[in-house]
């Protein structure tokens, strides 16, 4: 009697796997083509840093301030720049990442006054040497330099027109105050 | 009314050689179509796409053929020559042997034997040779403990099958392939012998080495099996057995319980095949379903359970036979 119920357990148990397989088989694959298609990465994804648009300017918006660079912790960040003939602000010229020593920590974009690091897309980087790991931040923005800088120069002459208002008008209310 | 084609030459070794030439190309682009689909129902099974190269990645199989015909036929130090080369042929011959017994269609048949079925259980054996000596002469532990298995359980679930077999021989009382389709002209015997043909499926699956029942070949035990020392095209030759034997045993069993060619509106030979695809597919669907059996489990499962089921089938067959 026992072997049975054992057979007639077991042939429900088989048929149970038998319409798991197939409901399996009728979903779509949930894979990829990774060579050919591109995988979206997640809003959480981390990896090397990159220089962010910032809106209004047309490119991005580092100032050289060296924050990044002092907060790392693995000092994989190295900074330089030049303050543009009439700009208020610097520009960094030169923004490298040594993505071999990167613990993508994200202390540098934390820090970031301007708000412009973020972390990039690329998963797929590979390399034969540590050499090949030096992301230059900078370069993939050059060739809109130029017109940002003129952009930026307009933005600062809108900020300074502003500013110069408001301290005419808070001279004007501080002598009326004081008739 | 039916021709034997063989009958149709006047040379006796003409018509043995066409029919074997014929019989050969088809199991080879059989085997090799069924690799790229059981592949793919696997991809599919397991929620991926399965080899893409050319159209449905049908040029996988091309590739993968010649990469096989390409590759060195490699000889372990100490096998026994003999043995190794000629076991991976003996595995592949019954089924070229016997497959020109089948009745495709209804009008023009390789030959029809009107012991066919006796011929077919007897040398349908004769690959389990193949297999222990593969195991044996390749002069290897895993091979040798795979061939050991498989040998058990070949014969262990021999006896089922056969006992699957003979209801349906007893209804028709011949043993004509040709004439048991005839039989099955107004129903076919899968409605009067459920259990046989369950007994059967499950037999066959058992008999060609495929999972839940490829204990011989049990990857995370044996390595390969009784072919782990093969290489090249001798191993290719044991991939075409499998998938071989695997058309062959569903043939049979549409034969004696799908009603072979039978079947409305479509010609003769599709509904035959289709029957026989048909087969195959849940033979796959099992192996990518089932775990794997324990040795223990797979003999306990052959005395215990499949021989008295058949033989009860059997007996009540016999009594119902004998009051109507």
């Amino acid at each position: 009697m026992g072997l049975i119920k054992e057979v007639i357990n077991g042939t429900k148990t088989l048929l149970t796997g038998m319409k798991v397989t197939l409901d399996n088989f009728r979903k779509p694959p949930v894979t990829s083509q990774y060579p050919m298609e591109k995988i979206e990465m997640s809003e959480a994804f981390r990896n090397v840093i990159v220089l962010i648009e910032k809106e209004g300017i047309g490119s991005h918006d580092c100032i050289d301030c060296k924050l990044c660079e002092r907060v790392c912790p693995s000092f994989c960040i190295y900074l330089d720049g030049e303050r543009p003939e009439g700009l208020r602000r610097k520009r960094s010229t030169k923004f490298e990442v040594d993505f071999a020593l990167c613990s993508d920590c994200g202390l540098c974009l934390d820090v970031c006054p301007t708000d412009t690091l973020g972390y990039s897309k690329i998963h797929d980087e590979a390399g034969y040497n540590r050499s090949d790991f030096l992301y230059d931040l900078i370069e993939p923005w050059a060739d809109k330099e130029e017109a940002a800088r003129e952009r930026l120069k307009e933005i600062e002459a809108e900020q300074a027109a502003e500013r110069a208002r408001k301290a005419a008008a808070r001279k004007a209310k501080k002598v009326k105050r004081e008739k | 009314m039916k021709t034997d084609v063989i009958q149709l030459f006047e040379n006796p070794y003409l018509a043995l050689g066409v029919t074997i030439a014929v019989i050969m190309a088809y199991l080879s682009v059989n085997a090799i179509m069924l690799i790229w689909l059981e592949r793919k129902l696997s991809a599919r099974i397991q929620r991926r796409i399965g080899p893409q190269r050319g159209p449905f990645g049908l040029m996988q199989q091309i590739f993968d053929m010649g990469k096989l015909l390409s590759k060195e036929l490699l000889t372990p130090e100490h096998a026994n020559k003999l043995l190794y080369v000629i076991a991976p042929i003996l595995v592949f011959a019954p089924v070229v042997a016997l497959s020109s017994l089948f009745p495709i269609t209804s009008t023009y048949i390789f030959h029809d034997f009107n012991i066919a079925i006796v011929l077919i259980l007897a040398i349908s054996g004769i690959n389990v040779i193949g297999i222990f000596l593969a195991g044996w002469g390749s002069n290897n532990k895993y091979a040798l403990l795979g061939a050991v298995r498989s040998v058990a359980q070949n014969i262990s679930y021999e006896i089922p099958l056969i006992l699957s077999v003979i209801p349906i021989v007893m209804i028709t009382r011949t043993m004509s392939l040709y004439d048991i389709t005839l039989a099955q002209g107004t129903y076919p015997f899968v409605l009067v012998q459920p259990i046989a043909l369950i007994i059967f499926i499950i037999s066959a699956t058992a008999e060609t080495n495929r999972a839940p029942f490829d204990i011989p070949e049990a990857e995370s035990e044996l390595v390969a099996g009784f072919h782990t020392e093969y290489s090249g095209m001798r191993f290719g030759l044991f991939f075409f057995a499998e998938y071989s034997n695997m058309i062959f045993a569903c043939a049979l069993a549409t034969v004696l319980f799908l009603g072979g060619w039978r079947g409305p509106f479509l010609p003769d030979a599709v509904w035959f095949f289709i029957k026989v695809y048909a087969l195959i597919v849940l033979m796959m669907w099992f192996r990518w379903t089932f775990p794997r059996l324990r040795f223990d489990q797979l003999m306990k499962f052959a005395w215990v359970v499949l021989v008295p089921l058949s033989l009860i089938n059997l007996l009540i067959t016999t009594l119902v036979l004998k009051i109507v």
